[in-house]
């Protein structure tokens, strides 16, 4: 068991390494900026994970808390702007059209970077913790609570889409301000800035490892595949598993504020129903078991989706190429291409897996399948 | 058994393939700093090819790679071709941020030509301000906004309503009724009319926002009816637009005794609805397909031999259009060396061309364009009859709701 763990410690060091060396192999602005966002989209996939893959909840709405990270840190740097659209004092510019006179109590705490940055992260998991009480306490699971999610996450982008005057509406809040902390600026298309997304991501990953690996990870895993025995052992199931959906509501908010850094505006399509439902296909992809799997995934589909749009023989066909793609990965790999790469590394004679063969490993192995090999 | 080993190595494939087209420009550094190189100038195009909005920019798409091909067709510009690099951005925001960001630091485009919704222009602005590159913007929009970055080719409220607002309240009456889509737009276009409705004596009897993408206007049809207003000023956009019409007309309101007014349904949003549904309504804009003019007649056959014959052209199509050929004329002032971004912005500053709608210029000081406003009442085969056209060439204010604040070549300034 020992060996296992260390030997996913090294494999997810080795990855989460290669990922800070990109900046050194790379020295162009828009790469490291595109990549920036791809790293982005690898936390959401970790936050999915964990409440998708260890604790068995299927969040459709994660984008929501992604969003309401990504406007916690817009309105923080908008609030920084001289805003050059309307010379005006002090306002937003929207505030300004919308004939609004006065700060509105709600942004004014924004004003402070230690609240905007805790905000960032606090706000998407109270909603969370709120959410999830309601959800979990009332024991609504399965497909229930993936369409209370979702639900959710339509209710909070019809507000802010609506409360235009304090939110910028439709059109979200641009022209924003350079985020810096402690002297450092982060440009968007620096090193920086990637350099900050990266070690983020380091972060949430390794976070993400010791709850999963931890007591309370374990009692998530046994409460997805058997919650009523679960709580039958007298564990209170429904603060599990509302911890956990905050815990990736948090992380969620905490990618939603680095966006919102890389891509220098805040939109309400970063809480809609799309990028939901691409977080959902990218941890499939990568495996939804497998934290490094499902951040990979997601690197891995964006990168192609990418790809293919800048492919002029794919610039009209090539939603449909991704879509294709999805379809056979989730026919031929229902567990994701960390499932298959495990999988297939099982079947490579000797090597690498010798240490597994060892009888009292492989008991262990078959007792806690869900573990899984190093990945 | 054996089945699981294929599973394998379909699955090793596809994890391949994936991390070859992931990230394929690893190495790639940036390349070097000449705007015109082997006698080619590159630009960007980013309309939506994909998503929701692609049907109204797929056509933008179509005016503006036509522009280009006519212009390489007559030699380039100075012996320089232009190379037009296509991105789709699929509605979404986000992705046009990111092609607007690949096409300006990636492809080192000298311009890009794009983007139909406010909410995709203001994605894009961060790139080509900090960047200091050219964005080049089609679309009628509600104004104030003061870019040194952008290029804005359609129409401010203040081109599309100065000679629509007073010919409707004297051929119509004084009771006027505002509906719009919920966001930044229609309220802005209200602004600026509610200000000309106080100064000829009108009365805005209600002012009413329905939510983007609404379809159900029974309860708005009812107040209609009940109201009796002379004249109903429509900010509605988008699929709203089409179910407004088709309730307005099934429940069997006149267009004659109260007519809807639009600023936006063109040519497009009439073939979507159906010439019947919209017949009779009135739409204020610089340019319709009918319009009489050698330029127009050249540019709608070369539309429609290039596209399809039943393809329409309309007023945002019209700028796509035109403002290719500005690009032209900038370029063309410069020698190779010196094309850059920020040199075609001084070289476009009030220069002239002859578009299809008519003589227009660019506005030194806010970029906007000099227009020439038409009113057209739109008839049942989806074509509009122009009733009248501005005398002159109309001024672009994009803060004419905001008189002490002045759009100038330095920036925004208080007045």
């Amino acid at each position: 068991m020992s060996g296992k763990i260390s030997r996913q410690i090294l494999l997810y060091g080795i990855v989460c390494l290669a990922i800070l060396a990109v900046p050194l192999l790379v020295d162009n602005a828009f790469l490291l900026n595109k990549y920036a966002r791809y790293l982005i989209f690898g936390m959401l996939a970790i936050a999915l994970s964990l409440s998708w893959g260890y604790a068995g909840i299927l969040n459709l709405g994660q984008a929501m808390t992604f969003g309401l990270g990504s406007y916690c840190m817009a309105m923080f740097l908008k609030l920084k702007t001289v805003p050059i659209h309307t010379g005006s004092d002090g306002l937003p510019d929207f505030m300004v059209w919308n004939n609004v006179t006065e700060l509105p109590w709600i942004w004014v705490p924004f004003q402070s970077m230690p609240f905007a940055l805790l905000a960032g992260m606090l706000v998407p998991a109270l909603f969370a913790a709120l959410l999830g009480w309601f959800m979990f306490g009332g024991r609504v699971a399965g497909v229930y609570a993936a369409i209370i999610t979702l639900a959710a996450m339509v209710v909070v982008n019809l507000i802010i889409i609506d409360q235009q005057s304090y939110t910028g509406g439709f059109n979200g809040i641009t022209d924003l301000a350079q985020f810096d902390i402690l002297g450092l600026a982060f440009d968007a298309y620096s090193a920086s800035t990637y350099y900050l997304v990266a070690v983020c991501l380091t972060v949430t990953l390794f976070v993400a490892l010791v709850v999963s690996r931890s007591k309370t990870g374990l009692i998530l895993q046994a409460v997805r595949d058997q919650e009523e025995r679960v709580r039958f052992f007298g564990y209170d199931v429904a603060l599990y598993k509302t911890f956990i959906f905050a815990l990736s509501a948090a992380i969620a908010g905490l990618a939603g504020m680095l966006y919102t850094i890389v891509m220098e505006f805040a939109s309400p399509t970063f809480l809609g129903v799309p990028l939901s439902l691409s977080i959902v296909i990218w941890v499939a992809v990568g495996g939804r078991q497998s934290l490094l799997g499902a951040m990979l995934g997601a690197m891995l589909v964006t990168g192609v989706q990418g790809a293919l749009s800048e492919t002029e023989a794919f610039l009209e066909t090539w939603t449909l190429v991704m879509g294709g793609l999805f379809v056979l990965i989730v026919l031929f790999m229902p567990k994701g291409l960390a499932g298959a790469v495990e999988a297939l590394l099982r079947r490579i004679p000797g090597g690498e897996r010798k240490g597994d063969a060892r009888p009292a490993a492989r008991q262990g192995s078959k007792s806690q399948p869900h573990l899984g090999g190093a990945l | 058994m054996n089945r699981n080993r294929r599973n394998f190595l379909k699955a090793g494939a596809a994890a391949g393939a994936f991390s070859l087209v992931g990230f394929p420009h690893i190495w790639s550094k940036n390349a070097s700093l000449a705007f015109a190189q082997d006698g080619e100038i590159k630009v960007g195009v980013l309309f939506s090819l994909t998503g929701t909005t692609a049907i109204i920019e797929e056509s933008l798409n179509k005016a503006t790679l036509m522009a280009i091909e006519e212009i390489n067709a007559d030699g380039g510009i100075n012996d320089l071709k232009i190379t037009a690099v296509v991105e789709d951005p699929a509605s979404d925001p986000a992705t046009f941020a990111e092609k607007a960001r690949k096409l300006v630091l990636s492809d080192r485009c000298v311009s890009v030509f794009g983007s139909y919704t406010s909410a995709s222009r203001k994605a894009v602005l961060p790139v080509f301000e900090k960047q200091e590159n050219l964005f080049w913007y089609p679309t009628l929009y509600e104004g104030r906004e003061c870019s040194k970055n952008v290029i804005y080719t359609g129409a401010v409220p203040n081109q599309q309503q100065d000679d629509f607002i007073p010919w409707l309240v004297e051929k119509f009456g004084k009771r006027w009724y505002l509906i719009g889509s919920n966001y930044i737009y229609p309220k802005e276009e209200n602004n600026y009319c509610k200000k000309l409705l106080e100064g000829l004596g009108a009365e805005v009897i209600a002012e009413e926002y329905v939510p983007l993408g609404h379809s159900e206007f029974s309860s708005v049809i009812n107040k209609f009816r009940s109201e009796k207003p002379n004249v109903i000023f429509s900010t509605v956009v988008g699929d709203s637009v089409v179910a407004l019409h088709r309730q307005y007309r099934a429940a069997g309101l006149d267009p004659a005794t109260m007519p809807m007014a639009s600023l936006t349904t063109s040519e497009n949003e009439v073939a979507a609805m159906g010439g019947d549904a919209a017949a009779g309504h009135f739409t204020s804009a610089p340019y319709f397909m009918v319009f009489d003019s050698p330029e127009n007649q050249r540019f709608v056959d070369a539309y429609r031999s290039r596209w399809g014959g039943d393809k329409v052209t309309h007023f945002v199509s019209e700028s796509a259009y035109f403002q290719i050929h500005l690009f032209r004329q900038a370029v063309a002032k410069l020698t190779a060396g010196d094309i850059g971004p920020l040199a075609i912005r001084e070289a476009v500053k009030g220069e002239e061309y002859k578009a299809p709608q008519g003589l227009v210029k660019v506005e030194p000081e806010n970029l906007h364009c000099w227009l020439r406003p038409k009113i057209g009442q739109c008839k049942a085969d989806g074509q509009f009859e122009i009733l009248t056209q501005s005398a002159d060439w109309l001024e672009p204010n994009p803060y004419s709701a905001y008189p002490n604040q002045k759009c100038t070549a330095e920036g925004l300034k208080e007045v």
